[in-house]
C-alpha cells in the first residue's frame, strides 16, 4: 500500500445538507431572496419585504420573534437585522432598516426587485409559548419598535392565549413615530396601546414624557396576581431598558421574566468571529435576546 | 492505545517515504536572532535534514495551515442586478504535520471544540483539519512555558502518532489506523518493560524542567471579581494594541469579514481576515460607537475570552500556556505576570 | 488618456458615479503618481472608473473641470499655496496622496534646520528660491481623504476610487503594521537587533519594509490609538539611542504631533 493520505472532501460529503445548525454547509448557505416591497417610514428608516426565491426553501424557513438574520449584498456588505414581521409567515420577512453605512445605503439605492442574500435565522428569540396564560408588557423605545413588531404580531394572532396585553411605545417626538398605520389594528385586537413622546409638537394631543411614566401608571395598585403573572419584552437603547427593568423590579416582577435584545458588532452570527462578545458571552448565539437577570450578570453589558 | 518503538535511523526513512507521496510541514530554522540563537518556524519540508526535531517553541504557531490569516469565504459573479455565490473551502491537499509539541496539539483540540464541535461548525477549518495527519513529538520545556499549569503539557488525543525520545530509540504512541499503516513501511518493535521504564523516566525528567507556574484556581470567578481592578489600567498603559499576541497565539481564532467588489466590476468577494481583540476597531459598530475604546478594556477582554468565556462554554481555558504571546510582546506583557497581578491586586515589579 | 468607454458602468444594476479627476503635483518626487501609471494590469479598469482631466505625468491637455483632486507633495512656496487654494475651490473632494501631502513627508525634515537660509544655499546653490517651512496639504486647505504611504500603494488608491464610484465608505486600517508583519511571518526586527516603528505605524502597506528585513520608518504615520510614548521607552530600553529613535519618528512627519506634545 502506498503511504499516501487520501483527500477527504467535506464539501461533497455535506453538499446537500444545510438544514441543521451542525451541518458544515450551513455556514455560508445563503437564501437567494428578492426585495419585493419597499416602504419608507421616515427619512432614515425603511421597511423592506424580502422573499426567499426558491419555493422549497421558503416553506422550510421558520423563525421565532426576536431572532435576526444576516442580509448580504455581494461586494457591498453583510449585516445583522432583527426580523420585524410575523413568525407565522414562512419564507417572507420584513426588515425595518435604518441607513447607517455601506450596506444599508446601497440597499436604499437598489430598492425593489433587488436580489439579496439572507442567512439565518440566528440567535435566541422571545419565549412566546412560555408566556401563554400570562399578561405581557411590550415596551419599545425609538427604533426598538421594529424588533418588537414580531412579538406584537404573535400576540395579535394568538390573542386568546394571553391575558392583558399592553404596548408602551416612546419616542423623542411625534415625527419619529414608526408604523403609525398599524396602531388601529393593534387596538382592535384588544391590545392596549400607550404612546408617549418626549417632546410634543403643536399638533400632538397624546401623552408627553418617558415610557416609565406610563409603565408606572399601568403597574401601580395592581394585585399580586398581576405581578406574579406578567412577562415583559423591552426593546430600545440600553439606557431605556435599564430604567424600565429597574422599575419592573420594584414591582417584584422577576428579572427572568423580563427580556431585552442587545446589539453588538457582528461579522458571522454563528459564534465564530468573537466580535459580538459582551464580557465573554456571544451575543449572536446566547442572544440577542437575553433575560434581564443574565444581562445583569454580563460584564460590559450596559 | 498501541505502543511501539523503533530505532532512531528509521525515522529518517519514515519521513522520506511519507515525503515521497505527501506534503509535509515540520519545524525548521528560519533564521538566527541577534544573540545567534536559532528562530524556528513551521515550513513545508522535503528533506529530513532540514527538520529540527529538538526545536524549541516556534515564534509563530502552525495556525496558518488551518486558519490562514486571510481567506475568501465566498466569491460572486455578478451580472446586471443578479449574482451567483461560489463557495470554496480552500482545501485541496492533505498535509502531514511532523513534530508538533503537546501544547500545539492541545491548541488544535481547543480550536476543534469551538470551530468544529459547536453549533455552526466552520467548514473552512474542518476541511483543512480533516485533511491533516499529525505526528507529535515530545518537547524540552523552556523558561516561558507554563502549559503544565494549563493542563496542556501532555496530549491525549488530537494526533495520529506521538514520538518520545528514549535515548537510543523512539517510543511511539499510535492513535489512528492511518498511522498504524504508515508505520508498516519501517521496522518497529513491540516495547519491552524496560522501554516503559525509560519512557517514564523521560517524562519525569521533562517534568522537572517546568519552572513557570500560573495559579488558575478559581480564575474565571476571580477575573469577574477583579473586573474593575486598577491593574488592568497599568497593563493598558504599556500595551501597544498591536495584535501580535493574538497572531502568535495558537488558539486565537477571531476574525473580521469584508466584502469587496473587483476592480473590473464583474465579481466580488467576501474575505475573512484574522483579527485581534486588542486592535482598536474590534468592537466598533455602525455609527462609530466603540464598546472598548480604551487599551486596557481591550487587553482585559483578551484575558476574559481566554480564561473566562471559553471556560464557561467548554469547561477549559483557551490558553495552552505556550508562552508565545509573552515572548513576542515588545511591551513584555505575559500571561503569568498578568494573572498574578490580577490575583494579587497589584503589579509586582 | 481618455478611455473609449463613455457608457456608464453599473454594479448590481446600479449606475456608478464616474467622477472627473485631476492629479496635481507639488513639492514631491512624483513617485506616488508613478505608482498609479505603472500599474499596467489594472490600469484600464482603473481608468474606466474615472475620467482623468488632468494628469501631469501622462498628459499634456489639461482642464479645470474636475470633481476629485488628488494632491501629491508638500507645500513649500507661496505660489503653491495660491495654486492649492484654487484647486480646492474647483474640487468637490480633495485627496492628499502620499506622505508628503499628508504630513509633509521627507521634505519636512528641512524644517528641523532653524536657519533656512543655510538650507537654501546648500540645496539650491547660488539660485536661491523662495522657500518657506514645509507644510502638509491639510495645514493649508481642508482635506477630505488621506491616502498614506511613501509611496502610496496602488491597491489602496484603486480601492479608494472604486469605493467613491460605488458610494462605499473608504476604510483604511486603524491598527499598526505589526499585524500585517506577523501575517507575513517575518522575523521581528527587534529579534534581529534592529529598530522598527511597526508597532505604532498605521498598517495598509502590507508590512512592505519588514518583508525585506528593513525596519519600518513610519511613512504611513501613526495608527489610531498608537502608544508612541511607551514605544519610545521600549526602544530606549532595547538600547537604541535617543537620536536614532528621533530620526525615525521625524523622518516622514507623521509623528510630529507626538513629538511636539512631549517637548
Ligand atoms: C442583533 C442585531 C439586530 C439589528 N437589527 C437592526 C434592525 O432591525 N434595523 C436596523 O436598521 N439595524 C439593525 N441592526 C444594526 C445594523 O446591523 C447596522 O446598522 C448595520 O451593520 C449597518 O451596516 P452597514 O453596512 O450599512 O454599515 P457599515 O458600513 O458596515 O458600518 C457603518 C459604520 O460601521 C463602522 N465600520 C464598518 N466597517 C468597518 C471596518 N471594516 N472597520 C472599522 N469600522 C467599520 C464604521 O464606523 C462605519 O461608519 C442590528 C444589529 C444587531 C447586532
Ligand atoms: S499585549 Fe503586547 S503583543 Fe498584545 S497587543 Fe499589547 S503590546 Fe501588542
Ligand atoms: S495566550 Fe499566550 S500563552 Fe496562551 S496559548 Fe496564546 S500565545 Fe500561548
Ligand atoms: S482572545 Fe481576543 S484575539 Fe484571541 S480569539 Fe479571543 S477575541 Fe480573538
Ligand atoms: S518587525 Fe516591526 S512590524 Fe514586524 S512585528 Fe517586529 S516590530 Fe512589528
Ligand atoms: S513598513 Fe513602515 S516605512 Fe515601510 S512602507 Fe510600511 S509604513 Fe512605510
Ligand atoms: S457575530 Fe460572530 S461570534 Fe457573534
Amino acid at each position: 500500500m502506498k503511504p499516501e493520505l487520501k483527500f477527504v472532501d467535506v464539501i461533497a460529503q455535506q453538499q446537500r445538507r444545510h438544514k441543521r445548525k451542525n451541518d458544515l454547509a450551513c455556514f455560508e448557505h445563503t437564501f437567494r431572496s428578492e426585495v419585493t416591497s419597499v416602504y419608507p417610514l421616515t427619512e432614515m428608516e425603511t421597511i423592506y419585504r424580502i422573499q426567499i426565491i426558491d419555493p422549497e426553501e421558503r416553506k422550510r424557513f421558520r423563525f421565532i420573534p426576536g431572532q435576526f438574520l444576516m442580509l448580504e449584498l455581494p461586494g457591498i456588505g453583510e449585516a445583522p437585522f432583527s426580523i420585524s414581521s410575523s413568525p407565522s409567515i414562512h419564507g417572507e420577512v420584513e426588515l425595518c432598516i435604518r441607513k447607517a453605512g455601506n450596506l444599508t445605503n446601497y440597499l436604499a439605492k437598489v430598492g425593489r426587485g433587488a436580489i439579496v442574500g439572507i442567512r439565518g435565522p440566528f440567535g435566541t428569540g422571545f419565549p412566546m409559548e412560555e408566556m401563554h396564560g400570562q399578561n405581557i408588557l411590550l415596551i419599545a423605545g425609538g427604533l426598538g419598535l421594529a424588533p418588537l413588531r414580531s412579538p406584537i404580531a404573535y400576540a395579535q394572532e394568538n390573542r386568546s392565549h394571553f391575558r392583558e396585553v399592553n404596548i408602551i411605545y416612546g419616542t423623542k417626538s411625534p415625527a419619529n413615530l414608526l408604523f403609525t398605520y398599524q396602531y388601529d389594528m393593534w387596538s382592535r385586537d384588544d391590545i392596549n396601546l400607550h404612546i408617549i413622546v418626549e417632546k410634543a409638537d403643536p399638533s400632538w394631543k397624546g401623552a408627553v414624557g418617558l415610557s416609565t411614566d406610563i409603565l408606572m401608571k399601568i403597574l401601580s395598585g395592581r394585585s399580586d396576581d398581576f405581578y406574579h403573572n406578567t412577562y415583559a419584552i423591552v426593546c430600545g437603547p440600553p439606557v431605556m431598558f435599564k430604567f424600565v427593568c429597574k422599575m419592573l423590579n420594584t414591582f417584584h416582577i422577576p428579572m427572568q421574566k423580563m427580556f431585552v435584545s442587545l446589539e453588538r458588532r457582528m461579522h458571522c452570527g454563528m459564534g465564530k468571529c468573537c466580535r459580538c462578545n459582551v464580557g465573554s458571552t456571544y451575543t449572536c448565539i446566547k442572544g440577542p435576546v437575553f433575560d434581564y437577570w443574565t444581562v445583569m450578570n454580563l460584564k460590559e453589558a450596559i | 492505545m498501541i505502543f511501539r518503538t523503533f530505532k532512531k535511523d528509521e525515522l529518517k526513512k519514515l519521513v522520506e517515504i511519507l515525503a515521497a507521496h505527501n506534503r509535509i510541514v515540520g519545524p525548521v530554522e528560519a533564521g538566527r536572532d541577534k544573540h545567534g540563537s536559532p528562530i524556528y518556524a513551521f515550513n513545508e519540508v522535503s528533506d529530513f535534514n532540514s527538520i529540527r526535531l529538538n526545536y524549541t517553541t516556534t515564534k509563530l504557531p502552525a495556525k496558518r495551515y488551518f486558519l490562514p490569516f486571510q481567506e475568501d469565504l465566498s466569491s460572486f459573479r455578478t451580472e446586471g442586478g443578479g449574482w451567483q455565490k461560489i463557495i470554496d473551502y480552500n482545501a485541496d491537499k492533505p498535509l502531514i504535520f511532523f513534530g508538533l509539541h503537546p501544547c500545539d496539539i492541545n491548541a488544535l483540540n481547543k480550536l476543534d471544540k469551538v470551530l468544529m464541535h459547536s453549533v455552526y461548525p466552520m467548514p473552512y477549518y474542518a476541511a483543512k483539519r480533516k485533511n491533516m495527519f499529525i505526528i507529535g513529538v515530545e518537547c524540552i520545556p523552556q523558561t516561558f512555558c507554563f502549559c503544565r499549569s494549563m493542563g496542556a503539557d501532555t496530549a491525549l488525543h488530537g494526533f495520529d502518532m506521538f514520538i518520545t525520545d528514549l535515548g537510543n530509540k523512539y517510543f511511539v504512541e499510535i492513535l489512528t489506523d492511518t498511522a498504524y499503516n504508515f508505520l508498516k513501511s519501517i521496522r518497529t518493535e513491540e516495547p519491552e518493560e524496560k522501554d516503559h521504564v525509560l519512557y517514564m523516566k523521560a517524562v519525569a525528567e521533562r517534568n522537572k524542567k517546568f519552572t513557570t507556574r500560573v495559579d488558575t484556581t478559581d480564575l474565571a470567578k476571580i477575573l469577574d471579581m477583579e473586573f474593575q481592578s486598577d491593574v488592568w489600567k497599568h497593563w493598558g498603559e504599556i500595551c501597544l494594541s498591536c495584535g501580535t499576541c493574538s497572531n502568535v497565539c495558537p488558539t486565537c481564532y477571531c476574525y473580521g469579514v469584508e466584502e469587496t467588489v473587483d476592480l473590473d466590476l464583474k465579481g466580488a468577494r467576501k474575505t475573512k481576515t484574522l483579527h485581534s481583540c486588542n486592535l482598536i476597531d474590534f468592537a466598533e459598530v455602525a455609527g462609530g460607537h466603540n464598546f472598548r475604546p480604551e487599551r486596557h478594556s481591550r487587553l482585559k477582554y483578551r484575558y476574559y475570552h481566554k480564561h473566562r468565556g471559553f471556560v464557561e462554554a467548554f469547561e477549559e481555558s483557551l490558553c495552552v500556556g505556550c508562552g508565545r504571546c509573552g515572548e513576542s510582546c515588545l511591551a513584555g506583557i505575559n500571561v503569568p505576570e498578568v494573572i498574578a497581578s490580577v490575583r494579587g491586586g497589584k503589579i509586582k515589579k | 488618456m481618455k478611455t473609449k468607454e463613455s457608457d456608464t458602468k453599473t454594479y448590481l444594476g446600479m449606475p456608478l458615479y464616474r467622477p472627473k479627476v485631476g492629479f496635481f503635483e507639488f513639492s514631491s518626487c512624483e513617485g506616488c503618481q508613478l505608482q498609479i501609471v505603472n500599474n499596467e494590469s489594472t490600469l484600464l479598469d482603473f481608468l474606466s472608473l474615472v475620467e482623468v482631466v488632468s494628469f501631469r505625468e501622462a498628459m499634456t491637455e489639461k482642464s479645470d473641470d474636475y470633481e476629485i483632486a488628488f494632491i501629491e507633495g508638500s507645500i513649500t512656496r507661496d505660489d503653491e499655496v495660491k495654486r492649492l487654494k484654487r484647486i480646492r475651490k474647483n474640487a468637490k473632494i480633495l485627496v492628499a496622496l502620499g506622505s508628503c501631502a499628508c504630513f509633509g513627508g521627507v521634505n519636512q525634515l528641512k524644517n528641523r534646520f532653524k536657519n533656512l537660509n543655510w538650507v537654501k544655499k546648500e540645496v539650491y546653490g547660488r539660485h536661491p528660491v523662495d522657500t518657506e517651512p514645509v507644510r502638509a496639504v491639510e495645514d493649508v486647505v481642508k482635506v477630505d481623504l488621506k491616502i498614506y504611504g511613501c509611496p502610496v500603494k496602488k491597491e489602496e488608491v484603486e480601492k479608494s476610487v472604486l469605493h467613491i464610484a460605488l458610494g462605499k465608505s473608504i476604510e483604511i486600517p486603524k491598527y499598526p503594521v505589526c499585524m500585517e508583519c506577523k501575517a507575513n511571518e517575518n522575523i521581528c526586527l527587534f529579534d534581529l537587533g534592529e529598530l522598527c516603528l511597526g508597532p505604532v505605524t498605521r498598517a495598509g502597506c502590507n508590512s512592505w519594509c519588514p518583508n525585506s528585513r528593513a525596519g519600518c520608518w513610519g511613512c504611513r504615520g501613526p495608527a489610531d490609538d498608537a502608544n508612541v510614548e511607551y514605544m519610545k521607552k521600549i526602544m530606549k530600553e532595547k538600547g537604541f539611542s535617543e537620536e536614532a529613535i528621533l530620526e525615525r519618528l521625524e523622518c516622514f512627519g507623521g509623528f510630529a504631533d507626538f513629538l511636539k506634545r512631549k517637548k
